[in-house]
């Protein structure tokens, strides 16, 4: 298949801004050891080149359809981007410390297309239902902004808050954790107001960032992140993803648990 | 330069809001019209040799400029090149229409927004970054709050304001 690459090296260099830049260890295909590239983000595009001055560019992933994970590794403050599918690629990165791989994964994380749409229609969804509201009588009675949905939101944000990430010795000798965060994002806690109680909405489950490995993709209708006739909304899709994630870190933190029972020796001796 | 196709060519089989058979030719002098099954998935327009499973080309976009030819046919430019067009041909006026307001900013934003974006994608990454800098601005504006505090992302650089897109500022 032929991308014509004029067009995406001409959207690189053009005056709109970049996402975030820096280097980052890339492992190779064929040579598995890690090497030392430029990273530029800019859209759902992740261009990458031997130096920022280089005017080469060596390669670009197309970020969509990955999920941005923490991985186990030799290599320090890991991570990878995750394409599910039959025989498609995880691409394995590296940080040079603990807040340049936080910062990656965050704006890695809300880096495709579909998330984007998704939290635009879902502002699109606040500002006009704060408009009506300024025009009726009774404009400013409920609490400002945040629409219902946003409060379920702030629950399951605060029930993953303290990711395994962001509790940090500097350490980083083990990098014994591994999680999906899809959808998630790392956030700070946020404070919740006495959440209203609502009948739980049965919906269908989504898989739309992650398909079966062995299997077809999923039928048409299954695909809300693409075709935007049947979009949930975003926040609701935020918070299924964060019961997911609620139920793998359970998951770490028993096997982390199982595995501070035995006795553990620092991999560098530090003298 | 290097890119995951695979992973491209699994992007271009998902379903997409817009698909079918046009007739196409490429920028270059002496291209002719070729039947392609063209496919718009996110910001990226796939196009097929019908009946493949994989497709020819991907063009990305953003930068692009897209402009009526006939009654029955449209273009779109890349590169800032204008003479560098693709070109599209449809099989009814209504067809090409709804091309057009596809690929263009044509549907009812119903925002006032600075004239340039109306060369954009409604499917473009710059496009929705725009927007989303408007409802952020906006929603904060009118409230006082900003919406994307609850999703942990309001430090990230591509929902920033830039100078590139100053904030109308509302009355009613």
């Amino acid at each position: 298949m032929k991308l014509h690459e004029k067009i995406l090296t001409h959207y690189l260099s053009c005056n709109s801004p970049v996402d975030k830049e820096g280097y980052l260890y890339k492992k190779g295909e064929r040579n598995t050891s890690y090497q030392k590239r430029w990273f530029v983000l800019k859209g759902n595009l992740l261009f990458y080149k031997d130096r920022p001055a280089d005017r080469d560019l060596i390669g670009v992933i197309v970020l969509e359809g990955c999920s941005v994970q923490l991985c186990e590794s030799e290599e320090q403050f890991a991570f990878s981007l995750v394409f599910s599918g039959t025989g498609l690629r995880t691409y394995k990165l590296a940080a040079e410390d603990q807040l340049s791989q936080e910062s990656w994964i965050k704006a890695l994380l809300s880096a495709s297309h579909s998330f984007l749409s998704l939290l635009v229609r879902d502002l699109e969804k606040q500002y006009e239902e704060i408009r009506r509201e300024a025009y009726s009588s009774d404009s400013y009675q409920r609490s400002t902004v945040i629409g219902p949905d946003a409060e379920r939101l702030a629950q399951s944000l605060i029930a993953i808050n303290s990711s395994p990430s962001s509790q940090k010795p500097g350490s980083g000798v083990r990098e014994g954790r591994s999680y999906s965060t899809n959808l998630m994002l790392l956030a700070p806690p946020v404070s919740s107001k006495p959440i209203t109680k609502r009948s739980p909405k049965l919906w269908p489950k989504r898989n739309a960032h992650v398909t079966p490995i062995n299997g077809p993709a999923p039928p048409l209708g299954e695909w809300p992140l693409v075709s935007s006739g049947t979009l949930e909304d975003f926040g609701e899709l935020h918070e299924h993803y964060g019961k997911e994630v609620k139920e793998l870190r359970a998951d770490w933190l028993q096997r982390k648990q199982q595995e501070e029972d035995k006795v553990e020796e620092d991999l560098i001796d530090f003298g | 330069m290097r890119f995951n196709e695979k992973e491209l060519v699994s992007l271009s089989r998902q379903p997409s809001e817009k698909a079918a058979e046009l007739g196409m030719r490429g920028p270059k002098k002496g291209d002719v019209v070729k039947k392609r099954l063209v496919k718009l998935v996110v910001n990226f327009l796939f196009y097929f040799r019908t009946d493949e499973e994989e497709p020819l080309g991907a063009l990305l976009l953003e930068q692009c400029r897209v402009e009526r030819e006939d009654e029955q046919a449209f273009s779109i430019a890349f590169l800032d090149e204008a003479e560098r067009k693709y070109l599209f041909e449809c099989d009814s006026q209504e067809q090409c229409q709804e091309w057009i307001d596809c690929i263009i900013k044509a549907r009812s934003v119903p925002i006032p927004v600075p004239v340039f974006v109306s060369f954009l994608s409604p499917y473009s990454y710059e496009f929705m970054r725009k927007n989303l800098i408007f409802y952020r601005t906006e929603i904060h504006r009118l409230t006082g709050k900003d919406p994307l505090e609850q999703y942990g992302i309001s430090d990230e650089t591509r929902f920033q304001v830039n100078s590139a897109f100053k904030p109308v500022s509302k009355e009613t």
